[in-house]
């Protein structure tokens, strides 16, 4: 009986893998994507999946991908390399996209993009910024810049402001250490001093004692960064303890943060961001608004964007889904530079993003105002 | 298609490996062992600092196998002191330790990881797939081998007598703490062993594949395939990795949400392991009394 019972389960289990056709239709065309849409990234992976669902209604409207709709399979990574990997396999064993965009953390990102590599599938890096990204190899492709660019512009901001010494606090992970170890690096480099760096474990229910350890240092401000509500807690948190009163914050990519963070909580804010300019960031803006009814819920649902865009018209170019003129195409293209909604985007040698407009942003009232 | 069952098949010999493991400490034994996953992170670990360092892969596996022999030591060291249940509780922490201290070291990578280890049998494309399913395989038919003839013997008869009456063993003159030592050694070994191949399958290796669920993970094969039934975990293990595999599926055929895909997969772990603790304890292939010799 249990053994019956065990040979039927197995091959219902097996059966219906193998019977398992993907649900699209033969007149799509198809593009997989990978993103945390479960886990600690979540938030994130989901402001992905907006950036990801405007650019396929965007596409389609100019009439989709080598003359057919467009439609990108979005798999859940869960924070995790290893269900990214298997998601991996999928899309390019069974569902055989041409491209894989992928994923948010470094940690996932890398080993994701390798796997491509070995199978000679493009890739699409859309949000991870560590260093280490530039080393993946020869078919992977980054849409952000990485570490070094968004924290030395950072760091010179913050030196802009005549604060010399800093201390920073970042959230322990791979994102985190990546931010605080580079603007560390440009800081020092520039003539400024961090006096002591503080990395957080995410999802704490107050984060009190960080804040006291930065602020024994006594530093001219405060260089932090922050995911939405943890920001939100680290803001009142400071507020209450009375530090904000005392030292100007800063917050490296303050678009992450700055929505879930009440206006009485961050008075005289200021940061850094991506920003959103040109005729593709403002219509990104204003189609992400009408759409979701709320602003950015991160900085990353732009690049996801533009991953699909470009990789869409790097296809379009290259007028067939073979590898190596898809290759060449996003090649051709990433030196031509691509209009998208995080600005004009340009590849290196190494196929990593050259250069990337960011902004200054301070807080009025609850908005965030770029200035110069 | 045929790639992606590669692939699910490989990741589920490793866990077979790692549910044979567990299920010579929980099954045969009676040691509730929630940090298994620890004596796995030996394992990748020991491959990636190998690769850090330079070393070749056999320097990695012996690294593996002398780290997780320690840790198995340092796990049946404590339980001389507590009773199951406690310390239980404390292979859970010390996994948590283990995976913080990982986290927060530079020279285990940190939260970023060690990546760009060699790809097992890579040289062999296009058939490397099938390569390191076959060796994944042969590694999971010879851990089941010792499995199996390790609780036919003797010493099996004594772990189970620990298992059911530890004053009983003592009084028959069994030496409880060494069964305890062996036992964790023996099985240390085997999860270090599967942490070896899985990163040099993955190249990559972080503290993110050190989370406590995965322990749960391995607990769910176990109790859905048969605790103290060897051949019942490894039925367990492919099951349980094959239905999450399938989850991706059934959201596409269904057109569901891909959030869905998460919720499935902790339900299919969770629900897998209630379901069958109330209505089939035993599991799908159930203890085999008295077939011992």
């Amino acid at each position: 009986m249990d053994n019956k019972l065990l040979s039927l389960a197995g091959v219902l289990a097996l059966g219906a893998l193998f019977h398992a056709v993907p649900a699209v239709a033969a007149d799509e065309f198809t593009l997989g994507a990978i993103i945390p849409l479960s886990g600690a990234s979540a938030t994130t992976g989901e402001d992905q999946r907006r950036g990801i669902e405007l650019a396929v209604k965007d596409v389609n409207a100019k009439g989709g991908v080598l003359g057919k709709p467009l439609k990108v399979i979005i798999e859940d990574s869960g924070g995790k390399p290893q269900t990214a990997i298997d998601a991996a396999k999928k899309l390019v064993s069974v569902d055989k996209v041409p491209l894989v965009i992928g994923e948010y953390s470094s940690g996932i990102t890398i080993p994701l993009g390798q796997y491509l590599v070995q199978e000679g599938i493009p890739h699409i890096n859309p949000a991870s910024t560590s260093g280490l990204v530039r080393k993946i190899g020869a078919t992977s492709h980054s849409m952000v810049g990485l570490d070094n660019v968004s924290t030395e512009f950072a760091a010179r901001d913050v030196l802009g402001h005549g604060w010399k010494n800093v201390t920073i606090l970042a959230m322990n992970n791979a994102f985190g250490q990546g931010v605080a170890e580079e603007f560390r690096k440009h800081f020092e480099a520039k003539g400024g001093k961090v006096l002591s760096t503080v990395m957080y474990t995410l999802g704490q229910p107050s984060y009190r004692r960080e804040l006291q350890q930065i602020e024994a240092a006594k530093p001219d401000a405060y260089v932090f960064t922050a995911y939405g509500t943890e920001g939100a807690l680290i803001m009142q948190e400071a507020f209450e303890l009375g530090l904000q009163q005392e030292k100007p914050f800063y917050s490296i990519l303050i678009t992450m943060m700055n929505k879930d963070t009440p206006a009485e909580f961050k008075k005289g804010l200021i940061g850094m961001d991506v920003g959103y300019l040109g005729a593709g960031g403002e219509s990104y803006r204003k189609d992400y608004e009408a759409a979701y009814k709320e602003g950015f819920l991160s900085a990353y649902g732009g690049y996801a964007h533009d991953a699909v865009e470009f990789a869409a018209a790097a296809i379009n170019k290259a007028g067939s889904t073979d590898h190596a003129a898809v290759l060449k195409a996003i090649d051709e293209l990433g030196k031509q530079g691509f209009d998208g909604a995080t600005g004009e985007i340009k590849l290196d040698a190494d196929r990593q993003r050259t250069s990337q407009p960011y902004l200054k942003f301070k807080v009025e009232g609850a908005k965030l105002v770029p200035y110069e | 298609m045929s790639d992606f069952l590669i692939h699910v098949a490989s990741i589920a010999c490793i866990y077979g490996m790692l549910a044979l493991s567990l299920n010579l400490q929980m099954g045969f034994t009676g040691l509730v062992n929630f940090g298994l996953i620890a004596l796995f992170g030996c394992g990748i670990y020991g491959a990636a600092l190998a690769h850090v360092m330079g070393w070749p892969l056999i320097a990695g596996l012996a690294a593996a196998l002398v780290m997780a022999g320690l840790l198995g030591l340092f796990f049946a060291r404590l339980g001389r002191r507590l009773s199951s249940d406690y310390w239980g509780i404390a292979t859970l922490s010390i996994a948590e330790v283990i995976r913080i201290t990982v986290m927060n070291e530079s020279w285990t990578g940190g939260a970023q990881g060690i990546s760009g280890l060699t790809l097992l049998f890579g040289d062999l494309r296009p058939w490397d797939g099938l390569a390191r399913l076959g060796l994944f395989a042969l590694a999971l038919f010879a851990t089941y081998l010792l499995c199996e003839k390790l609780v036919r013997s003797r010493f099996g008869l004594a772990m189970k007598l620990m298992r059911e009456e530890p004053q009983l063993a003592r009084a028959l003159g069994h030496d409880i703490n060494g069964i305890r030592a062996r036992v964790m050694l023996i099985s240390a070994a085997i999860a270090a062993v599967a942490g070896v191949l899985y990163a040099h399958y993955l190249t990559f290796v972080g503290p993110d594949q050190l989370v406590s669920a995965d322990t749960f993970l391995i607990w769910s094969m176990v109790i859905v395939g048969g605790i103290a039934n060897n051949r019942g975990v490894v039925v367990g293990a492919v099951l349980m990795q094959f239905a999450m595999a399938f989850v991706p599926f059934a959201k596409d055929l269904l057109g569901l949400p891909t959030d869905f895909v998460a919720a499935a997969r902790l339900i299919l772990v969770g629900g897998g392991i209630l379901l069958f603790l109330l209505l089939k304890p035993q599991g799908l292939l159930p203890e085999r009394v008295g077939a011992g010799k």
